[in-house]
């Protein structure tokens, strides 16, 4: 699971309000070289919750993200791979997401989420 | 005139302008190809081409928006038991095989992904073994997929990719710049279920952002091929309120088929007169009596276009020996009932359940959804499809 699915998943439990983000429990960690796409990071900027994708990158060990983003910055080349690295590079291969609200865990297999609910939380 | 319309709203879609004319004469195709269709399915409803108006949505009163909307959202996302049973089980069990056989893209779902802007997130909601993720280069795509089976393989081609719900996406709201849907909906057993699959796809799609969709037609190319597969009410009888079934046993006055409601509104008495083999006497009995006692006005008279109507089937998948040996699955499908054996084909043979769509079907469902219009819609190789924007 790379972080630009993280940004993007929601614990969809019946009942939660703010199922973003989900908490990163990190059991593995690999990195894959990924062809570089600048129009994919302009394009995915303005949706990413840079905050959330900050401290999921910490949460796996890439700490050379800025604690604040604006548009401007994505001029910078050395900002995009920055973006790119930590957005679709890292990948979290083992380990599980936290919903916030209630705690429940939604197991990482094999880079795989199992994001399905169970018949009580739908 | 209504093509003219196609075409405006098209153009007001930033980042299609290249594949306009391509898609102008796929619906100027597509037009033909429908109308010459139209005596296939022999039902009075409306032309593809036609906009899709209140009018439309008496044609099938078996679509009640009424009733559907008071479905609670628990019923509609816990998903019913010839679900789990007839499409999760079945795909985890036959996903190898499947994964073998499900190579070809459909070229309209491949001019789709080809005309969306450079740089593009797409999501793909129920992909199966991902045969389109990744197909446009330039894009970016996520999968989900119920049956972990399907998802390990998308994994093992290095798509990104996770186990989730079509119904319940575990998405943020406008994330993504398009969505695709292919072949999924026809498996969800309810109005209601198939509706917020639509609710979900344009709720995750950006404003501006499209969304493909395609389900089987019940107005199928090769017309022989239906009779390949078993019209829903005799299994179901049998399965699911049969003498044996614990949902007979349980509920002796007040007969209903719970999980699928839709299917109760249309009379399973009826329908159940589009076999020559009828089910056993004591299930008949059972549902005359209670069409009577509840003298509900929704079971309609039965007539010929009732048997044209049908739109629930189990359609079987023949997994050859060879490749059920190697599986541990469908060993235990056997024992338990979920598969036959067909020593004729030398097969295994599993049903899948589906529910085919009627001519203008998809039009009404997805108008009864807020927040999009349709920018086109065909029919393509036995499917209808339909492309919508997101509004608001």
């Amino acid at each position: 699971m790379r972080l630009l699915t993280h940004n993007m998943l929601s614990s969809n439990i019946k009942g939660v309000t703010n199922g973003f983000p989900l908490l990163i429990e990190v059991e593995k960690v690999v990195e894959k070289q990924v062809d570089f796409n600048e129009d994919f990071l302009r394009n995915m900027f303005p949706k990413i919750e840079w905050k959330a994708l900050v401290e999921a990158s910490r949460t796996m060990g890439y700490t050379e993200l800025p604690e604040n983003a604006e548009s401007s910055m994505l001029d910078s080349d050395e900002f995009l791979r920055k973006f790119h690295h930590a957005l679709i590079e890292l990948h979290l291969e083992e380990g599980a997401l936290v919903c916030p609200e209630t705690g429940r865990k939604f197991p990482v297999n094999k880079g795989i989420p199992n994001m399905l609910l169970h018949e009580d939380e739908v | 005139m209504i093509l003219d319309a196609v075409i405006a709203r098209t153009f007001c879609i930033e980042g299609v302008l290249a594949c306009l004319t391509v898609i102008f004469t796929s619906v100027r195709h597509h037009t033909r190809r429908l109308y010459s269709m139209k005596g296939i399915g022999g039902d009075n409803s409306s032309g593809l081409c036609s906009p899709v108006s209140d009018a439309d949505l008496h044609v099938l009163p078996s679509i009640s928006m009424r009733s559907e909307q008071k479905c609670l959202s628990s019923e509609v996302h816990s998903t019913p038991e010839i679900e789990k049973k007839y499409v999760h089980r079945v795909y985890d069990a036959i996903a190898p095989h499947f994964s073998s056989t499900r190579f070809a893209k459909w070229p309209k779902v491949q001019m789709f992904l080809n005309s969306l802007p450079r740089g593009s997130l797409v999501l793909d909601a129920g992909c199966g073994n991902g045969k389109y993720l990744g197909l446009n280069s330039d894009c970016y795509f996520i999968g989900c997929d119920i049956s972990p089976p399907l998802v390990k393989i998308c994994a093992d081609k290095g798509h990104e990719i996770l186990v989730a719900d079509a119904v319940n996406l575990p998405y943020r709201t406008g994330y993504s710049d398009a969505a695709i849907s292919i072949a999924v909906l026809h498996h969800l057993s309810t109005e209601s279920r198939r509706r917020k699959a639509v609710d979900e796809l344009i709720r995750v799609v950006k404003t501006g952002g499209l969304v493909l969709i395609t389900v089987w037609a019940r107005e199928q190319e090769d017309r022989l091929l239906i009779n390949k597969w078993t019209p829903l009410t005799q299994k179901y009888l049998e399965e699911w309120i049969g003498p044996g079934s614990p949902r007979v046993r349980n509920t002796s006055s007040t007969f209903a088929l719970e999980s699928i409601p839709e299917i109760a509104e249309n009379g399973p008495g009826e329908q159940s007169n589009n076999f020559p083999a009828q089910p056993s006497n004591v299930v008949s009995h059972k549902i005359v009596q209670s069409n009577s006692r509840d003298g509900d006005q929704s079971l309609a008279p039965k007539t010929e276009e009732d048997c044209a109507s049908q739109q629930e089937y189990f359609v079987p998948w023949h997994l050859p020996y060879h490749r059920a040996e190697v599986s541990g699955a469908s060993i235990s499908a056997l024992a338990n009932g979920l598969a036959r054996k067909d020593d004729k084909k030398g097969a295994v043979v599993y049903d899948r359940y589906y529910h085919v769509f009627s001519e203008g079907e998809l039009e009404r469902l997805v108008s009864s959804v807020n927040g999009a219009v349709i920018v086109d819609r065909f029919y393509d190789k036995s499917n209808w499809c339909i492309i919508l924007e997101k509004t608001s």
